[in-house]
């Protein structure tokens, strides 16, 4: 039971961290049906720029909260920036052309962003003040760290905000129409190159909030960080059902559970063969994903 | 507007970039300069996880060769083609026949066994000598290949000490046991289970993670579950290690952990700062106070601080160039008759390669002490370092 336990724990961190992700890239493929694959670049350089700001404001003294607030703030605005970069030069000149030659573009950015990042920051793991935030309390037998608190707060706050930006906001229900039919939205006066910028904006910031938090649960960056919690990030997405942003959270939250239960339960080696082998066996039965891509209501 | 817009994203994608290709730049001047003379290889993953371990072997072979190349005379000058195997064993073939069309004489790598055993196959048929700073599993020179070397232990002495260590001094009676599933790592890992019962150790269990992993949460839940006496880490690099040490403060577990040579890297501290403290390691044993370890420290101090294999790297380049010096030539006969008669102080150890081209292990125990790796028990006399 404590066991148990102790695995929902790092469970519900993991899943909120891949949710987070999942989020960048159901939004981009609800607005432009593109899998943007250098979403999990962002999140790369959203962790490196939370270890540059957060080692240097820790090393002048502030206090641990303000450090990770400044961080998280400014950090989640680059990465905004560096999102909405990459999709005036290497998406919007291409959005009349067919959506391969878009996505063989996300790729190359996604190898251009990975380089760019070891090129300029090495080849060598970077460390978090990982002192910054200690301990943690017993629960039931189970050890619940304050990173892990931090990470499932943050996340929720963000998860929160999201859900109201979308689902409450002028901007939210231009970007649903948007997402709906981009001529249409278009005729009755919503800018919709704006909308689609800020979309990825949107999702890189959640991007990087998630880099940071790994960062600091896990003690380290590095540049390729991005690939695999990338690729697990999409595969929730698919498995909530693309374009839905409620199922891209569900969908972190059952491939981390997957994950940690399985690597518990069964083995540790085959914890990644788990989580796929739900998503195809999801799919099979449910091809549009647990909650359904085509639910227009709650698509972005 | 849309104008500045669009310039503005472009910069921002060029700042991206801007700082690396300046250094890289540097680089390439230094190695293309020079073009008669002697040409070696190195081969190790300068790119990918593990590129930190592969880049200590790369430098560790510029030193060697800046402090021998005043001695090279008409042989020299030395230059080095570094070639990238990402720790792959496809793309170390791919490698190691780029440098054969390269025309090197010598390949100091690669960095793991898994890379290193293919890569050895195309190179010793072209008769060129491959000399491994950091593959420690023992089919590396179990397989009557003439020009394979190795610089470093082996797997089978190193599992030895670890098992003997967590026998005799930390009087274990239970352990645990991970790897990540590499030809080295997991070699070594299976090594100590095969060796525990032999020496009184109950083995709870073997688990194995992924490479490159660092979510080691549920390894370490089962870990805290069955209460070891001492906890056998066997994983691929310094890097993977951390994370995981990181895991273990943080889920309250205080059992003795047993690492071995490949996380020995001053990284380790610096991602795992206080969580590394007491963690035991088995590693080749190197007395920094020799004159050769000052030498070599002298000149690599310009990359910063010796990884675990650089020593190893350095000595391999120094023994190379030293035989070649000797034979007079690069002729692949005569330098393979100088290896076997050269005896000399290395920086890592005393380097003296045997029949089948290993070259020995020292393997002692040492433990992280404020901060700093240090010496601390002696596996050949049972006895605690001073």
């Amino acid at each position: 039971m404590e066991f148990l336990l102790q695995q929902l724990v790092n469970g519900i961190t993991l899943g909120g961290v891949y949710a987070l992700v999942a989020l960048g890239y159901t939004m981009v493929y609800g607005i432009i049906q593109l899998i943007n694959f250098a979403h999990g670049e962002i999140y790369a350089a959203g962790g490196y720029m939370g270890v540059i700001l957060i080692s240097w404001l820790f090393s002048q003294g502030f206090p641990p909260a303000v450090c990770l607030g400044a961080a998280l703030v400014l950090a989640m605005g680059y990465c905004a920036m560096l999102a909405m970069a990459v999709e005036k030069v290497a998406y919007k000149p291409l959005r009349q052309s067919s959506r391969l030659s878009v996505l063989l573009s996300a790729l190359g950015m996604s190898i251009f962003l990975q380089n760019g990042l070891m090129l300029t920051q090495g080849v060598y793991d970077r460390a978090y003040p990982t002192e910054m935030v200690q301990g943690g309390f017993e629960f039931g037998g189970a050890v619940v760290s304050w990173m892990q608190v931090i990470i499932v707060g943050v996340t929720v706050l963000l998860l929160v905000a999201l859900n109201l930006l979308v689902f409450k906001t002028r901007i939210g229900k231009a970007m649903r129409a948007t997402a709906q039919d981009k001529t249409m939205s278009a005729l009755v006066g919503i800018n919709s190159n704006r909308i689609i910028s800020l979309t990825f904006a949107i999702g890189a910031g959640l991007a990087a909030a998630a880099g940071i938090m790994v960062g600091l649960y896990y003690g380290s960056v590095r540049y390729d960080m991005g690939f695999v919690p990338g690729v697990k990030a999409f595969s929730a997405a698919v498995l909530g059902g693309i374009g839905n942003i409620t199922g891209a959270m569900l969908g972190g939250l059952i491939i981390g559970m997957i994950e940690v239960l399985a690597a518990g339960y069964i083995s540790s080696e085959y914890k990644d063969v788990f989580a796929f082998v739900i998503l195809i066996a999801v799919l099979y039965f449910m091809p549009t994903g647990i909650m359904g891509e085509n639910v227009d209501d709650t698509r972005v | 507007m849309k104008r500045a817009l669009y310039l503005i994203s472009m910069l921002l994608l060029a700042s991206f970039v801007a700082v690396g290709c300046g250094g890289e730049k540097k680089e390439d001047k230094k190695a293309e300069a020079p073009k008669a003379g002697l040409k070696i290889g190195s081969l190790g993953p300068l790119t990918g996880q593990y590129a930190a371990d592969g880049n200590d072997i790369k430098n560790g072979v510029l030193a060697a060769i800046e402090v021998m190349n005043p001695e090279m005379g008409a042989l020299g000058p030395v230059t080095l083609q570094a070639e990238d195997d990402a720790c792959d064993p496809r793309q170390a073939v791919a490698a190691a026949n780029k440098l054969i069309n390269e025309k090197v004489t010598a390949v100091i790598g690669a960095y793991c066994s898994s890379a290193t055993i293919p890569a050895s196959e195309p190179l010793i048929a072209a008769k060129i000598f491959m000399i491994t700073p950091a593959s420690t599993n023992e089919k590396v020179t179990e397989r009557g290949m003439p020009y394979m070397y190795r610089t470093c232990g082996r797997d089978d002495d190193q599992s030895k000490a670890a098992v003997k260590f967590m026998a005799e001094q930390l009087k274990a009676k239970a352990i645990y046991i991970v790897d990540d599933k590499t030809t080295y790592s997991q070699g070594l890992a299976d090594n100590v289970e095969k060796l525990a019962p032999g020496a009184n150790l109950k083995v709870l269990g073997h688990e194995h993670v992924n490479q490159g992993d660092k979510d080691y949460s549920a390894v370490l839940t089962k870990v805290k579950a069955a209460k070891p006496d001492v906890f056998y880490v066997s994983l691929q690099n310094s890097a993977s290690a951390a994370p995981m040490l990181i895991q273990i403060a943080r889920m309250g577990i205080k059992t003795k952990i047993l690492a071995q040579d490949a996380v020995y890297h001053p990284q380790l501290m610096e991602l795992a700062k206080k969580d590394a403290e007491g963690v035991f390691l088995t590693f080749g044993y190197t007395d920094k106070e020799t004159p050769a370890y000052k030498k070599f420290a002298e000149a690599y101090k310009k990359f910063g601080e010796p990884g675990a294999y650089s020593a190893y790297s350095y000595d391999s380049t120094v023994a190379y160039l030293k035989a070649v010096k000797a034979a007079g030539s690069t002729d692949p006969e005569k330098v393979k008759a100088e290896l076997a008669k050269l005896e000399f102080d290395g920086a890592s150890k005393k380097i003296k390669y045997k029949e089948n081209g290993d070259s020995g292990s020292n393997y002692v125990i040492q433990v992280v002490k404020d901060g700093k790796f240090t010496n601390y028990w002696n596996p050949e006399t049972g006895e605690l370092f001073k």
